[in-house]
């Protein structure tokens, strides 16, 4: 089974699914969509990274209890739980790498509305905060304490260039549907829409695929 | 003429990207842009004295065109500074990411390549000589691994700098590149004397494979 079949199986309005292997879907769901889209996502705000610290806390607590036994067959499931314990790492990990990286591309975009900064987590925004003034410090210290009081902010937006680098909202992601919906695309010369079906995949351009996948219509893959 | 200096800058910049190792610090061409931009907005403010803020474009456009090109050239070199600055910035943060000393790495650097090996150290010296390195970027080192030190502290179960990699294996096979000294681990300890070979746990020499004393034997 890979992700393509677990993620297949998830059926939002399903509650028979242990919270556990929710969590994990959602988690799974959250770090591909994070990775495929060209800017920063919502920070899940139910929750779930706390319960998913409890979870990691809970495991590791369960291996130190097992290793002590030297039993063949704890042995075996120690491995086993191990194994699936750097797996759930590693996901978060990428995760939240994936996070930083965007936000340290565009970290003054980011920061600039209160609607981009409601995306962030509280210590996202801490360390994006300080990672701004840490490099404004430092050009400040380097070079731009020697320019003129006029040239020395790093947000201007005069001669209709903006020094704030946003990411390309156009660039093209791959969408699965997850409900039949009407599909709207933006292209070169005209505009197009066509009729989706469930477990469609479409290609998209970012800014029309987010309004679908918002509504939770449609994932990105 | 103006901005063939922030032109090197950029092309440094480009360079950087390149190279396995960090250049070092330009300080003589980044001072010289940063004077010709002082020269520039002299320049400008000279020009303007004699209108006393009525300046009108359209009946002086000589000197018009000479304020617009001056106003241009100033913002294109402090583009050029920015981008060499955040080129080197970044550089040094995937550095720090990956758990290198950075400071004590670039001053060995340095004395490697020029063949001087009297262990004289960069780390807060203000001459550019010895560390490829500015003082400021050694202050922004610091400063940014301290930063990245408290938002992995709140991520305390969860290794943010470990392998991107996804863990296929629980164990792996390593050989020892250079002596590591004993690692404790919970089957025990193991001694790593150098071109032995083990059979360990990924997460216990994830570390040591970053910082090159393992290497993963697939």
């Amino acid at each position: 089974m890979d992700i393509d079949d677990i993620l297949r199986e998830v059926d939002p309005a399903s509650y028979a699914i242990p919270e556990g292997t929710r969590d994990l879907q959602a988690l799974t769901r959250a770090w591909v969509a994070e990775r495929s889209s060209p800017e920063l996502l919502n920070w899940p705000v139910d929750g779930l990274f706390e319960r998913i610290n409890e979870r990691i806390k809970q495991q590791i607590e369960k291996i130190e209890d097992m290793t002590g036994d030297m039993d063949p067959k704890t042995n075996f499931a120690l491995i086993v739980i191990q194994t699936e314990l750097e797996r759930y790492k590693f996901i978060v990990r990428s995760y939240l790498r994936a996070r930083i990286a965007k936000i340290d591309k565009h970290t003054l975009h980011y920061l600039s509305t209160p609607t981009l900064r409601a995306r962030l987590s509280e210590t996202e925004l801490a360390y994006a905060t300080r990672h701004q003034a840490l490099l404004h410090n430092h050009y400040l210290s380097s070079f731009l304490s020697s320019f003129p009081q006029t040239l020395q902010n790093l947000n201007d937006t005069a001669g209709n260039i903006s020094m704030i680098d946003t990411p390309d909202l156009d660039t093209a992601v791959f969408l699965r549907l997850l409900k039949d919906t009407l599909v709207e695309g933006r292209g070169t010369d005209t505009d197009g829409g066509m009729n989706g079906r469930y477990g469609d995949i479409v290609i998209l351009r970012w800014s029309d695929a987010k309004p679908l996948v918002d509504s939770a219509r449609a994932e990105v893959i | 003429m103006y901005g063939d200096l922030g032109n090197k800058l950029v092309q440094q910049a480009k360079r950087t990207q390149n190279l396995a190792h960090l250049p070092p610090y330009q300080t003589e061409i980044v001072r010289a842009v940063t004077r010709e931009v002082r020269d520039l907005d002299k320049d400008v403010a000279d020009l303007l004295e004699p209108f006393q803020g009525s300046f009108n474009p359209a009946s002086d456009q000589a000197t018009a065109c000479t304020l617009l090109v001056n106003h241009l050239s100033m913002r294109r070199n402090k583009r050029c500074l920015l981008a060499y600055h955040r080129t080197r910035t970044d550089r040094l943060e995937e550095l720090v990411w990956k758990g290198y000393d950075v400071v004590d790495l670039a001053g060995q650097q340095v004395g490697d390549g020029s063949g001087n090996h009297n262990g004289a150290s960069g780390t807060g010296n203000n001459d550019s000589g010895t560390s490829s390195l500015s003082p400021q970027e050694e202050d922004y080192v610091r400063q940014y691994s301290d930063l990245l030190a408290a938002y992995k502290g709140q991520w305390t179960d969860i290794d943010l700098t470990g392998s991107l990699e996804p863990p296929r294996d629980l164990f792996i096979d390593v050989r020892v590149l250079k002596d590591a000294g004993e690692i404790q681990t919970e089957y025990g300890a193991i001694t790593l004397t150098k071109n032995s070979q083990f059979y360990v746990r990924q997460g216990d020499v994830e570390r040591l494979i970053a910082q090159g004393y393992l290497q993963k034997l697939s």
